[in-house]
């Protein structure tokens, strides 16, 4: 597993400059407050509209759809940007990451050309419609079915743990479309766009563990789904959608989720002075540093177009028990009493990195699974 | 990487894998060492990787001498590689002659000897890698004005011998009134930790290459060894234990990769520290984790396993270490107007 090291060229980073000014320059005016895990549990329309008007949601997607065809590290440096600042960038952030590139792969002309400007105008947000009661881990057991009909697909079943689907216009949904067998439990599975608003689709909110509104259950009863909304391949679902993996698993959210803590507690240890918790302080920095490099080498390998399911698999891995251990960290380092409604940014970030961080090694395939993966790959290799 | 550096890299794996068994790492505790594959890499040039040709060396950069390190670490080679590599590198940069008689270095940020106006060096070193061995000693000497790169011959030296917890020679060599071979112009205080931060550099190369071993024969070994009528590598948690491995594995690989093209753009002062930190926490996974995985097999002599764990052991005490770099580094950001974030991000 040899993965490229880590440059930038002087237009990407200016092009990060650019980008962090602007979020400053916001952060400053209020538009958003700075908060830990904000890319998956900040949503806020509004500021997705903003972002969108600097042309930075679809930014590698052709310029025909609305994108700006930069490279994928342009869109790593931008997506790191506003982790690193804590940005509410939930809303758009599915559509962004996962949806636009698996229809720009499988989609067909009429979904590309109604989607992706939608997209990139945050017109349009997606949820994933994975996980279901019965299935988690194990995904490819799913029993959403979808039965033909003319014209279409009639959907029912249920989906959980689905986050976002609230304010989520659409959501790609994995679903059954032929009868479970367990030889062959990959096939059979297809991806259908869903509209969340449609005859027969209810979405019913599950409190997150704070009491927020974070992610959903979404039923389906009797939902027609036209033919010209599926994704790829009737039966192709699977191997569709572990395409869409590699982006999901790899990315600097996987590192970042609790940087403003970080950020913050370096301020603290600066003012001061404290030689001695900095010094434990650099432990976190140097992990920090590493996995980075790990994920960028992972970004210009997926822009090569390499195989990279496991070295995404280990960004996940290492990257979301990094993101967990800073408030255990940080806690031993200075006086704290976390509230999430505290005035003291520490406290603020302590509470929201210590009741959100629970949920970093399950969302995107837990720790367990990723290690599975990993193992058999070396094992194999 | 280029492709000349490629091909260097395969033949000297080549080399190594050839030359190299367990019964001539296990030389090293029989108190010998492996001069046939010393004289194999002279022959091939190897030893004179990153010394100009100018100074009749074989030329090529940091990164060459670099992968040449991490293959030896990775081979637990029983010959001063390193150390006669790295002490030619450095006379070099400071304008003295390389040589190809047994050399070794000490570096410490406060000089271990001083030098007399007549050009003696009087002083005493701990641990002095291959000291036995070494004709020679590049060491920093205290003078009237200043720090020097000495060059000292050691045939008149005390040698008490000593060994890291891998056996490898760490002689004691005390200097009395001994008249120096070569001495450079006065250094400063940053040129010493330019060297200090290289020697770190190239032993984070080093552990790379051990830690690479360790992975590779441990996977090897889950595939083997069967119980309870499967391969170990069928358990859950053995597969844990395979994951954790590679992941500290790659880790540290890409570190020491993003840390060898920061020194060759010049902007390695925190780089290198952080390779290192970073390094201390795959010690002990890793070196934890391999042992766990092979059982009582791998505490045994017979097994080569031990050769490459207590290399990590006692590479990672040597040199400057975690604790030095991470009390450098804190101070470092301390006095940093900089954002973590900007610290991170500006190259
Ligand atoms: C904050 C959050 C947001 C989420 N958002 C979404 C979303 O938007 N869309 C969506 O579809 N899903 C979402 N999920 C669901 C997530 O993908 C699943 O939680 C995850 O796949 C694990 O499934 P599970 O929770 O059913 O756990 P289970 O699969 O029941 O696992 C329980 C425990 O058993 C372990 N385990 C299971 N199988 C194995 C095995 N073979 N070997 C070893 N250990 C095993 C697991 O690692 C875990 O520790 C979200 C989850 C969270 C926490």
């Amino acid at each position: 597993m040899k993965l490229p090291s880590s440059q930038f060229t002087k237009d990407q980073e200016k092009f990060r400059l650019e980008v962090r000014s602007f979020l400053q320059k916001e952060l400053a005016n209020r538009t958003f407050e700075t908060a830990c895990d904000s890319w998956l549990s900040g949503c806020n329309p509004q500021f997705s509209k903003k972002i969108a008007e600097q042309g930075w949601i679809g930014l590698t997607w052709p310029q025909k759809y609305g994108g700006q065809e930069r490279s994928a590290i342009d869109r790593y440096i931008l997506t790191e940007e506003f982790l690193a600042i804590g940005a509410p960038v939930a809303a758009h952030w599915i559509a962004d990451r996962q949806t636009g590139p698996l229809l720009l792969r499988y989609g067909t002309e009429e979904q590309r050309s109604y989607f992706l400007p939608r997209i990139t105008n945050a017109e349009c947000f997606f949820a994933i419609g994975l996980s279901e009661p019965n299935s988690g881990s194990d995904l490819a057991s799913v029993s959403t079915n979808a039965k033909k009909v003319e014209g279409g697909w009639l959907v029912n079943g249920a989906k959980t743990w689905t986050s976002n689907a609230h304010d989520a216009h659409f959501m790609i949904t994995l679903v059954r479309t032929a009868p479970y067998s367990k030889e062959s439990k990959h096939s059979g599975l297809s991806q259908m766009i869903i509209d969340l608003h449609d005859k027969g689709v209810s979405v019913k909110p599950i409190k997150y563990l704070t009491g927020e509104h974070h992610f959903n259950e979404v039923f389906f009863e009797d939902v027609f789904v036209p033919d010209n909304r599926i994704v790829g391949t009737i039966g192709e679902g699977w191997k569709q959608g572990l395409a869409e993996l590699a982006y999901e698993r790899s990315g600097p959210e996987r590192i970042l989720s609790t940087f403003p803590l970080l950020e913050e507690i370096y301020s603290i240890l600066k003012q001061q002075q404290n030689k001695e918790a900095m010094n434990r302080l650099t432990e976190l920095v140097a992990k920090l540093w590493s996995l980075r490099n790990l994920s960028l080498g992972v970004a210009k390998m997926l822009e090569q177009g390499g195989e990279v399911a496991v070295p995404a698999a280990l960004v996940k891995a290492m990257g979301t028990q990094f993101e967990q251990s800073i408030p255990e960290m940080v806690r031993l380092l200075t006086e704290t009493y976390p509230t999430m409604d505290a005035q003291k940014m520490l406290d603020r970030y302590m509470a929201q990195s210590i009741l959100h961080s629970p949920g970093f090694t399950i969302r995107g395939g837990t720790t367990e699974i990723l290690y599975g993966i990993i193992a058999k790959d070396v094992i194999n290799g | 990487m280029s492709e000349i550096k490629e091909l260097l890299v395969k033949t000297m794996e080549k080399i190594f894998k050839k030359h190299i068994t367990k019964e001539t790492v296990d030389l090293i505790d029989e108190g010998q060492w492996a001069d046939d594959v010393w004289e194999i890499l002279k022959e091939n040039g190897l030893l004179a990787a990153c010394i100009s040709e100018k100074a009749g060396g074989a030329g090529g950069d940091l990164e060459d001498l670099f992968s040449l390190l991490k293959i030896g670490g990775k081979y637990a080679v029983p010959i001063p590689l390193m150390e006669y590599i790295f002490s030619n590198y450095i006379l070099e940069k400071f304008h003295l002659a390389p040589t190809d008689e047994m050399i070794t270095y000490n570096l410490s940020d406060t000089p271990n000897c001083t030098l007399s106006e007549n050009g003696e060096v009087s002083g005493a070193f701990p641990h002095v890698a291959w000291g036995r061995y070494a004709s020679n000693l590049v060491t920093i000497a205290k003078g009237s004005g200043g720090n020097y790169l000495v060059k000292v011959p050691l045939k008149d030296a005390l040698v008490k011998e000593g060994a890291n917890l891998a056996g490898e020679p760490r002689d004691y060599i005390k200097l009395t009134a001994i008249p120096i071979l070569e001495k450079s112009r006065i250094i400063d205080y940053e040129q010493i930790e330019e060297m200090i931060l290289l020697e770190t550099a190239a032993k984070c190369a080093v552990i790379a290459g051990t830690l690479e071993k360790i992975y590779e024969s441990t996977i090897e070994y889950t595939k083997q060894r069967q119980q309870f009528g499967r391969y170990i590598h069928r358990f859950q948690l053995i597969q844990h234990h395979i994951a954790q491995l590679a992941g500290e594995t790659v880790i540290v690989d890409s570190a020491v990769d993003n840390m060898m093209e920061a020194l060759v753009e010049k902007r390695h002062r925190h780089e290198i520290p952080l390779t290192r930190i970073r390094i201390e926490e795959a010690i002990r996974t890793v070196s934890a984790s391999a042992h766990q995985v092979h059982g009582a097999i791998g505490v045994t002599y017979e097994h080569n396993l031990h050769h490459y764990t207590r290399r990590l052991w006692s590479y990672r005490d040597e040199g400057r270490g975690h604790l030095k770099w991470s009390q450098k580094l804190s101070r470092d950001l301390l006095q940093s107007n900089n954002s973590m974030w900007e610290f991170l991000t500006t190259y």
